[in-house]
């Protein structure tokens, strides 16, 4: 590889990772470093996009964001790519497809889950037809949270890519000891048959499921809602002597 | 909601249907095929907007509470609404409307396709077979339409369990 040693200024990626011989225009450097440098700078994707994640890849692949800085260019087979970024929600439909399109990718090849839904299911884990999270299928590398996530946090997904292979080639690699808890926090109402809930909320919501009014309005007439009990009142007592 | 009064019209004088304000004409299974060639040959709704079930499980009735002071109610048996509306566009003198019908199909029995009528209810059908479970009649190709082939059930049923195990991932 030619490069011009004479010109101080001169500042190329490579040059971390080459050595110069001085007097001739030669550097030296090894097959690992090199192929290391190229796959992770021509990263070819291809976009596993089934909502609106996809919307925020398309963002980042255009000009404002520009994922081809990075030498990342989307394509459309998967026969050409290195990289799939599954963006939006997987359903059991689709899951075998998605695998299917994985197994059809040559290696090398790495995986982005993008977004909430493509990580854990999010709020739809708990629906009858969806995954609860892609990598209970297939191998994932980065994962990018957010509902969706900007380009700046796919980007930064990229860049943390990169240092993977980078640190794989080297050799100091260190796998994580534990991978992201799946799952979602609790919510702040309490769910249906939680302890913390009044009886009577679920007695009045399985009864207002059950007694749907066929004529068009929400209750068949003539059903009456169990009440939920008042809140406790709060006793003001020793505070109330002590201000006085 | 207020219905064209042609329309009002047909189901009062022709067929003897009464009319509710949000649900539109209540029509049995046997006049429905009729009532829907005459709203589309006569009345000029061509545009086939949405064909929609909806399952009521059944509940047993509630005795009368006197300490409560509640009436008795009755039960409900175990049966689907499926909710048609129909369309029609302002290239005709009629003008823009919308009509609505619905008719009762018991659990186990068949419900008359509109899909020889308007080609658009074809795939509707089928997702409301698909989703719903219900069935219709003469229908040229009932297929599930969106989910897997071999998915047991139907969950948008009332009675369908949430935890339906779905190998590998349920």
């Amino acid at each position: 590889m030619s490069v011009d040693e004479n010109n101080e200024n001169f500042e190329h990626p490579l040059f971390d990772y080459m050595e110069k011989i001085p007097g001739v225009d030669i550097g030296m450097t090894t097959a690992d470093k090199v192929l290391s440098w190229g796959s992770r700078n021509s990263l070819w994707v291809f976009p596993m996009a089934t909502s609106c994640c996809g919307i925020e890849f398309m963002a980042t692949a255009c000009g404002r964001f520009d994922l081809d800085r990075i030498g990342t260019v989307a394509r459309g087979t998967p026969r050409q790519c290195d990289v799939m970024v599954i963006a939006g929600t997987i359903t059991v439909k689709m899951a075998p497809r998605v695998k299917k399109l994985w197994d059809m990718m040559p290696e090398p090849k790495w995986a982005i889950a993008m977004g909430s839904c493509a990580i854990s299911g999010d709020f739809y884990r708990n629906i009858y037809s969806v995954v609860p999270g892609v990598d209970t299928f297939m191998p994932i590398d980065v994962y990018v949270p957010g509902c969706p996530p900007n380009p700046d946090h796919l980007f930064e997904g990229f860049k943390r890519l990169q240092e993977k292979i980078k640190a794989k080639r080297d050799g100091t690699w260190v796998e994580p000891e534990s991978r992201p808890v799946a799952g979602m926090q609790m919510p702040s109402v309490p769910r249906y048959g939680s302890p913390d809930r009044d009886p009577a909320y679920d007695a009045a919501q399985l009864m207002c499921t059950q007694n749907m009014d066929p004529g068009g309005g929400l209750l068949r007439p003539g059903v009456v809602l169990p009440q939920p009990a008042p809140p406790p009142e709060v006793e003001e007592d020793a505070s109330e002597g002590s201000e006085a | 909601m207020s219905w064209p009064q042609d329309a009002i019209d047909l189901c009062t004088d022709r067929f003897g249907l009464t009319l509710c304000e949000t649900e539109g004409a209540t029509v049995e299974r046997e006049q429905l095929v009729a009532l829907a060639t005459a709203l589309k040959n006569e009345l000029d709704f061509r545009f086939f907007v949405y064909v929609v079930s909806v399952h009521y499980p059944a509940v047993d009735p509630i005795p009368a509470d006197e300490e409560k002071g509640t009436e008795a109610v009755d039960g409900i048996p175990d049966h689907t609404v499926v909710h048609y509306r129909l369309r029609r566009m302002a290239t005709t003198e009629r003008g823009t409307d919308t009509f609505a019908f619905r008719t009762t199909v018991p659990t186990g029995e068949d419900c008359p396709t509109v899909s020889d009528i308007w080609v658009g209810a074809d795939w509707q059908e089928r997702e409301q077979y698909d989703l719903v479970g219900t069935v219709f009649s003469d229908h040229p190709d009932l297929r599930r339409i969106m989910m897997p082939e071999d998915w047991p059930g139907h969950p948008l049923r009332r009675d369908y369990a949430i935890e339906t195990q779905h190998f590998p991932w349920r």
